[in-house]
């Protein structure tokens, strides 16, 4: 090695040096997401439209049950460049299962296996869950589309104290007794990889004791090589090792059950669950619609009728899980509990606030606008290969009630100041 | 009297001392660090990839996919390794050094990737262990010592008693348990209660086609079934094995003709040295007459 490599090497490894003295010098944090705002906006817009989702309590200990819940409307104008929802599961997006999961209810039927949703459908979700893994934990629901992969709903932080070590997840047996999860069958698995692992290293053992490659391949290419190769002490023990095989299996097998006498098969039906559908007086048209990047605005043009017998107000936009609300959405819909990251309280704006009468019809401009068009990524629309949105609407009449109504339409971005309008 | 043939082998091989030591020396370095290390590592990815999910969960391991797929798969591997064993060492265990490579490694994943990294208890992601079926199938070639009746009797033995090796650690898992009113196997409810959000359960290719008849014993129309196509994927691989393990180099006359060499002992000899020259033109010290074992290997 001449004085050149030399020199060469020291460079480069200088340079490694270096690296890793800047790497650790920058503050490293956590990854606390999933990737929901890497998915495309015509994906988290228009196939999924979650709500009121609920994070209940926010801190749990180990051992101590929490619930997931809300709802999500299947939207009409589900993107075609999307499989539609034939086989979907309501999910929950965690790192790990930080939670146990007890139970999963779907419009109140039991959703332990995948199932058909409807397009159009709605749906009420419950999902019972029991703290784990101590931590700070980022956790969505999350609808699993078989074909489209997951799709995140809104994320909110989840914090569980105490020590794993206390963690139980019993679960009470048919024929009697209980099974912890964590632990069944732990001590009768290990025993059998142990009594297996050790027959196989003894097999690999009883050749290794004896010269096992050069030698072997010098004598076989001999005349008679082979027959001298044919130990007959081998053969005695390959027959033995045959009776200790399947005498062993054999004794697993029956002992096993013995100890579990009922058993079933892995169970693969699917639950049919009847979807609901949205209710409002309101009936709202999409006129036309833009996205305006500069301002992180979604401008729609709307023609409402209110069919109902009390005065309406829109009070909120919400899609993707991003919550955009005005004055009468605030009143009639804040959740404190909500993610602040995901939710514009002042986001919501109406040219004409005045509220849709009886047997009105009328134009609607409605914007939402806010920083979370961008932070959230969903201005990324404009490079989709479906330009069009989604959401729903929601509006309160006098009493309080609300009324949603889920939207879809073309949109046109709007790139630079001078043709915002 | 010695319990093996080891004296009257050594002296076969025509070795001397420091030969048969240095051979050791070769056994050691080559056996643990290069053979075994470098089959588990291979071996576990090509069975993570083609039969990855029935083995990490234990709600995959079901009586007709799991019990189909892993056996096909885990024959592939044993069927060129035990080619390569037998057939330049007549060495017995090529089967149970594939497979048992493969559970150590699959350990190491348990461990290290689902246990200490993504937190899921060791009993929910247990993998299966065929030590018992490679066991059958080495012992299989060693007493009948051809690798054809290998393929009929040990391959089909290898993947008939996987399901029975297997139910004594996993047999607990299919005890019926009731959620909300909804039967379940334990397996399926910890497939529920710990939360995969990558792995939803429609991923799950359990129960699903027409190996069922014979009165619901499925389990064992799939190992049938499995058994068969298991016999056609270590033949194929045992062939596999015979391609790529061939010992032979092609070598340039003194004539300029390029020709095959079977015989990979003799290189450095005389002999090869009087055929073929020697690299800085050195004739040999002497003549050889005899022929050289130069029998193929392959």
């Amino acid at each position: 090695m001449n004085v050149k490599n030399i020199f060469k090497l020291c460079v480069i490894g200088s340079l490694g040096m270096a690296t890793l003295g800047l790497t650790l010098a920058f503050n490293v944090s956590t990854a606390a997401a999933h990737g929901e705002r890497s998915q495309e906006p015509f994906l988290r817009m228009r196939t999924a439209q979650w709500y009121d989702t609920r994070w209940n309590p926010q801190k749990t200990n180990i051992n101590e049950e929490a619930m997931l819940s809300g709802k999500i409307h299947i939207s009409e104008d589900w993107p075609r460049a999307v499989v539609k929802p034939n086989r979907t599961f309501i999910n929950v997006g965690s790192p790990s299962s930080v939670f146990t999961r007890l139970s999963s209810k779907v419009n109140g039927v039991p959703m332990m296996t995948s199932g058909p949703m409807e397009i159009g459908g709605d749906y009420e979700y419950v999902i019972k869950l029991r703290g784990r893994l101590p931590g700070h934990h980022h956790i969505h629901p999350m609808l699993a589309v078989n074909g489209a992969g997951p799709i995140a709903g809104p994320g909110g932080w989840m914090d569980i104290t105490g020590n794993y070590k206390d963690f139980t997840n019993p679960i009470k047996l048919l024929v009697g007794g209980t099974a912890d999860t964590e632990t069944a069958g732990l001590a009768a698995g290990l025993f059998w990889h142990v009594v297996w692992g050790s027959l196989g290293f003894f097999w690999i053992g009883w050749f290794m004791v004896r010269p096992m490659f050069l030698i072997r391949a010098r004598v076989l290419a001999q005349e008679g090589g082979d027959e001298l190769l044919n130990d007959p002490v081998d053969r005695y023990f390959a027959f033995a090792m045959l009776g200790v095989v399947f005498a062993l299996i054999a004794i697993g097998f029956f002992y096993t059950d013995s100890q579990y006498p009922y058993t079933i098969p892995l169970q693969a039906g699917e639950p049919k669950i009847k979807s609901t559908h949205l209710k409002s007086d309101l009936t709202v048209k999409v006129l036309a619609a833009d996205y305006d990047v500069p301002g992180r605005a979604l401008r729609m043009t709307l023609q409402v009728t209110n069919s109902g017998e009390q005065p309406l107000r829109i009070g909120e936009f919400t899609t993707a899980g991003i919550r955009f609300l005005n004055k009468v959405g605030v009143a009639n819909n804040n959740d404190p509990s909500y993610p602040a990251e995901i939710m514009a309280q002042d986001g919501l704006h109406i040219e004409d606030e005045s509220p849709i009468m009886p047997g009105e019809t009328k134009e609607v401009k409605l914007d939402s606008r806010d920083s979370l068009w961008e932070i959230q990524r969903l201005m990324d629309l404009v490079h989709d290969p479906d330009q069009r949105f989604g959401g729903l609407v929601m509006s309160w009449d006098e009493t309080g009630n609300r009324h949603i109504n889920s939207i879809a339409g073309n949109i046109i971005p709007v790139f630079t100041r001078a043709t915002a309008g | 009297m010695a319990l093996f043939r080891t004296k009257e082998i050594i002296a076969a091989s025509k070795l001397p001392p420091e030969g048969v030591k240095l051979s050791r020396m070769i056994d050691a370095v080559y056996f643990l660090p290069i053979a075994y290390l470098g089959v588990f590592a291979t071996f576990h990815m090509h069975f993570d990839l083609l039969a990855g999910d029935w083995d990490f969960w234990v709600d995959w391991k079901d009586r007709q996919f799991w019990v189909t797929v892993t056996p096909i798969v885990e024959v592939m591997y044993p069927g060129a390794i035990m080619y390569y064993f037998w057939t330049f060492y007549r060495q017995p265990f090529g089967a149970t050094l594939s497979i048992s490579g493969l559970v150590v490694g699959k350990w190491i994943t348990v461990l290290f990737a689902w246990y200490w990294w993504a937190n899921f208890p060791a009993n929910f992601v247990m993998p299966a262990t065929m030590i018992s079926s490679a066991l059958i199938l080495d012992a299989t070639l060693l007493l009948t010592r051809s690798w054809m009746l290998t393929a009929i009797f040990g391959v089909w033995a290898f993947a008939m008693v996987f399901n029975p090796t297997q139910y004594a650690i996993f047999g607990y898992s299919h005890q019926p348990v009731v959620v909300d009113g909804q039967l379940m196997s334990l397996a399926d409810y910890m497939g529920f209660t710990f939360v995969r959000t990558g792995t939803p359960e429609y991923i799950r290719i359990i129960e699903v086609g027409s190996l069922r008849t014979f009165g619901g014993h499925t389990v064992w129309i799939s190992a049938f079934f499995s058994a068969f196509i298991s016999m056609l994927m270590f033949t194929i691989w045992w062939q596999i094995g015979h391609f790529v393990g061939q010992a032979f180099f092609w070598v340039k006359g003194r004539r300029g003709v390029m020709s095959r060499m079977n015989d990979v002992m003799i290189v450095g000899t005389d002999e090869f040295a009087l055929r073929h020259g020697t690299p800085d033109g050195i004739a040999p010290g002497h003549r050889v007459t005899t022929k050289t074992a130069a029998t193929s290997l392959s």
